[in-house]
């Protein structure tokens, strides 16, 4: 059970940390064909910043913030934003991923829509991540439906 | 300049090995979590150092960043899990 945390140390620590590791998640994401990281790896830091959250807010405050449905359509549409741009290339007379024919629409050279391409997919990745790391980290730590259990605990 | 950071990485290389000792026999969970924590700092400046045996030193900054946070959130997560235990 993910239960709330009375200790005001951990609670303000991680109340003030969460925002700068959602801004170093984005920076992440950003620079991933410049340094290490990308979609997946800034994803994982997304879902990290909020697995911190529910460990020391516990899981009634924090789905306040991100209610469990709003996880499940950020997963989704992750999956959409990858696609979409796999088969607006295949619409475009390229291959399923073929950047280079965004070019047509992005109104660029061939090589900057094949970066704003990989950009693109790379934010699809990172919020299907997000959204399955928090999903996974609620199903283990919860085993039976937590909606019925005493709000004031939990 | 590069021996004097390699000699340092070797060294605390070795002394990961001393703290592992305590978690793998250390009497009780308090003095384990510490030594996992104390693992994970040292890890942090060992990945440092193979950025400037590397020159590389502002991709590794990243990673050993990410490292840290990680670390973090972990001993905050056995630490939880260890207060829930005990009121049982």
């Amino acid at each position: 059970m993910i239960r709330k945390t009375d200790d005001i140390i951990i609670r303000t620590v991680a109340r003030i940390l969460v925002p700068f590791i959602q801004i170093y998640a984005l920076y992440v994401i950003m620079h991933g064909h410049y340094s290490p990281g990308g979609g997946f790896q800034g994803g994982v830091i997304l879902g990290a910043s909020i697995i911190l959250l529910l460990i020391t807010h516990g899981l009634v405050e924090t789905t306040k913030k991100i209610s469990e449905r709003a996880i499940a359509i950020f997963s989704s549409i992750g999956v959409f934003i990858y696609a979409g741009i796999g088969v607006l290339c295949l619409l475009l007379y390229g291959n399923f991923l073929d950047y280079s024919k965004l070019s047509v629409i992005l109104n660029v050279t061939p090589a900057e829509a094949r970066s704003m391409g990989i950009l693109g997919v790379e934010i699809g990745v990172s919020f299907t991540v997000m959204a399955i790391m928090i999903s996974i980290f609620i199903s283990i730590s919860t085993t039976e439906d937590h909606s019925k259990y005493d709000k004031e605990h939990y | 300049m590069n021996t004097f950071f390699l000699v340092i990485g070797i060294g605390l290389c070795v002394l990961v090995f001393f703290v592992l000792y305590r978690v793998v026999f250390g009497p009780g969970v308090f003095n384990r979590i510490a030594a996992i924590s104390a693992i994970g700092t040292k890890t942090l400046v060992i990945i440092l150092i193979m950025g400037i045996i590397y020159n590389r030193i502002d991709m590794f900054v990243d990673i050993s960043m990410v490292y840290a946070l990680l670390n973090f959130i972990g001993t905050l997560a056995a630490a939880k899990y260890l207060e829930i235990g005990g009121e049982k």
